[in-house]
């Protein structure tokens, strides 16, 4: 198994804890057992805030939307729930929360530690729009941003630009704070700047798909 | 001769100019009796909302558009009142603006949003929720209620707040607290710089941190304050004379970071950064 492999079978991994070939490969893997460790910090803070008050059914929605972006969920093939949150709420009752929010912060870690292979960096870099403006200032290949700036400028052309720049902004604060985390997995303080970080793009894109846009 | 008919030619072009632009301007007044503690709620898409306190129990709602692709919708439902624009077919950022005047009873709670702001209130007693993209948001002589204010890029300015619980999220925006206490005061920035004027109060917790941007605080001698400051990438200074402590959690370094207390170090100030600056000030 390799690192792509396993960050695909990475949500069932962190749910029921994987089979024996991923145990393997997170034995022998130094970048996926970090990441394993990051999100288990992650999980831990965030089920000490299981007393505060539930997100607004905004967030509900932006989780959702970046968890279709990414593929991890799909359209229902039957009628049944819309979507997969009012079911996890049925099973996790008051945690059920936490389900979206560390499968929202595994895609971002995900996309960040699959863009920092050299590899993958110079193929998404190939794969940037070659248009005259467009995405020329991204240093970004997040599909999930493009997606976005895609999104607003077909919207509000005019605020493209800000977007972008904020964007970009707050993915170096993710990536300074993942690298801080890495270097120290029970740095409390880098946890929680990577939770910061984490919570500025998700404004960023509960503005962009709820309330900025006609 | 040639003089006058061009005079009377562009006084024509005045007058059209004139009625075009008051034909395209539209002021519609809309006014909600509530209760105590009422909540309203406006949601503008672009444009400018203000709120002020109103002198009796109604809420009264001006609304200004300038054009035909954007019209107001509103609904009371006991004592919530939601306004929101709503933009129609052919709607953009440019013919879709309505500039909201709002009056509400000093102890209602109010939400508000737009895309392009700005946001401004003043002189409440409620909650008061303010967001915006690119919104300026300017939120001043508030006392016992809690102040959430969240843009990506709108420069966010506080003044003279108390007694409540102040929570601000910018991605660039600056953010200017002056004269803000209470017993929670978070400040969280990607890029944008957090600068604070006042004592810190008594008894409250702040909390500033940001990615690169700098972070100023500027306090009297009379603060009573126990601080901790440190950068990661970047440098500290500090201009006050703070009690050194002994311990802290984490390892104190010339140039990156500080840890003391100054008087009875009643508030708690925790700065961060990551590559920004940091400065503690004298008054």
């Amino acid at each position: 198994m390799n690192c792509a492999e396993f960050q695909r079978e990475l949500p069932e991994f962190m749910e029921e804890g994987g089979n024996a070939a991923s145990q393997a490969h997170l034995n022998d893997c130094r970048d996926c057992s970090g990441l394993v460790s990051s999100l288990e910090a992650i999980i831990r803070e965030a089920k000490e805030l299981q007393t505060s008050e539930e997100p607004s059914p905004r967030v509900w929605n932006s989780i959702e939307i970046m968890l279709r972006q990414e593929k991890l969920i799909r359209e229902p093939q039957t009628s049944g729930h819309r979507s997969i949150l009012p079911s996890l709420r049925q099973h996790w009752g008051a945690l059920a929360w936490l389900v979206p929010t560390a499968a929202a912060l595994l895609v971002g870690v995900g996309i960040l530690l699959y863009q920092q292979r050299p590899d993958n960096a110079r193929r998404a870099a190939v794969a940037k729009p070659a248009g005259p403006a467009a995405g020329a200032n991204i240093q970004t290949a997040d599909v999930s941003d493009e997606q976005l700036l895609q999104e607003v400028s077909a919207r509000a052309p005019m605020m493209r630009a800000a977007y972008e720049s904020n964007l970009r902004d707050v993915n170096n604060y993710i990536r300074d704070a993942q690298d801080s985390v890495n270097a120290d997995p029970n740095d409390e303080e880098a946890q929680q700047a990577l939770m910061d970080a984490y919570g500025q793009k998700s404004m960023i894109y509960e503005m962009a798909l709820d309330r900025s846009l006609p | 001769m040639q003089r006058s008919q061009y005079l009377i030619e562009l006084g024509a072009v005045v007058i059209v100019a004139i009625a075009t632009i008051a034909v395209a301007e539209t002021k519609k007044e809309y006014r909600f009796e509530v209760g105590p503690k009422s909540k309203v709620s406006i949601v503008n898409q672009f444009g400018s909302v203000s709120v002020k306190p109103s002198t009796g129990n109604f809420v009264s709602v001006t609304a200004t558009t300038y054009s035909d692709k954007v019209e107001v919708d509103q609904n009371q439902s006991g004592n919530r009142v939601d306004v929101q624009s709503h933009l129609l077919s052919g709607a953009n950022a440019e013919n879709s603006r309505v500039d909201y005047e709002v009056l509400v009873p000093a102890d209602a709670s109010v939400n508000l949003e737009s895309a392009t702001g700005p946001l401004r209130a003043e002189r409440l007693h409620g909650d008061v929720e303010a967001e915006g993209a690119n919104a300026a948001v300017d939120v001043k002589d508030m006392s016992g209620g809690h102040v959430h204010v969240k843009t990506m890029a709108g420069p966010i300015t506080l003044t003279n707040i108390r007694d409540g619980h102040v929570e601000i999220d910018s991605v660039s925006g600056d953010v200017t607290l002056t004269s803000v206490t209470g017993p929670l005061v978070r400040v969280s920035s990607t890029s944008g710089r957090i600068q604070y004027n006042g004592d810190f109060g008594y008894a409250g917790e702040y909390r500033f941190n940001s990615h690169s941007g700098n972070i100023e605080a500027t306090i009297p001698d009379d603060a009573s304050v126990d601080v901790t400051a440190q950068s990661v990438r970047g440098l500290v200074q500090n201009d006050v004379p703070l009690q050194p402590k002994v311990h802290t959690s984490f390892l104190v370094k010339e140039g990156s970071s500080f840890a003391g207390t100054i008087n009875k170090a009643a508030s708690s100030v925790w700065l961060r950064t990551f590559s920004g600056k940091i400065h503690l000030k004298r008054r």
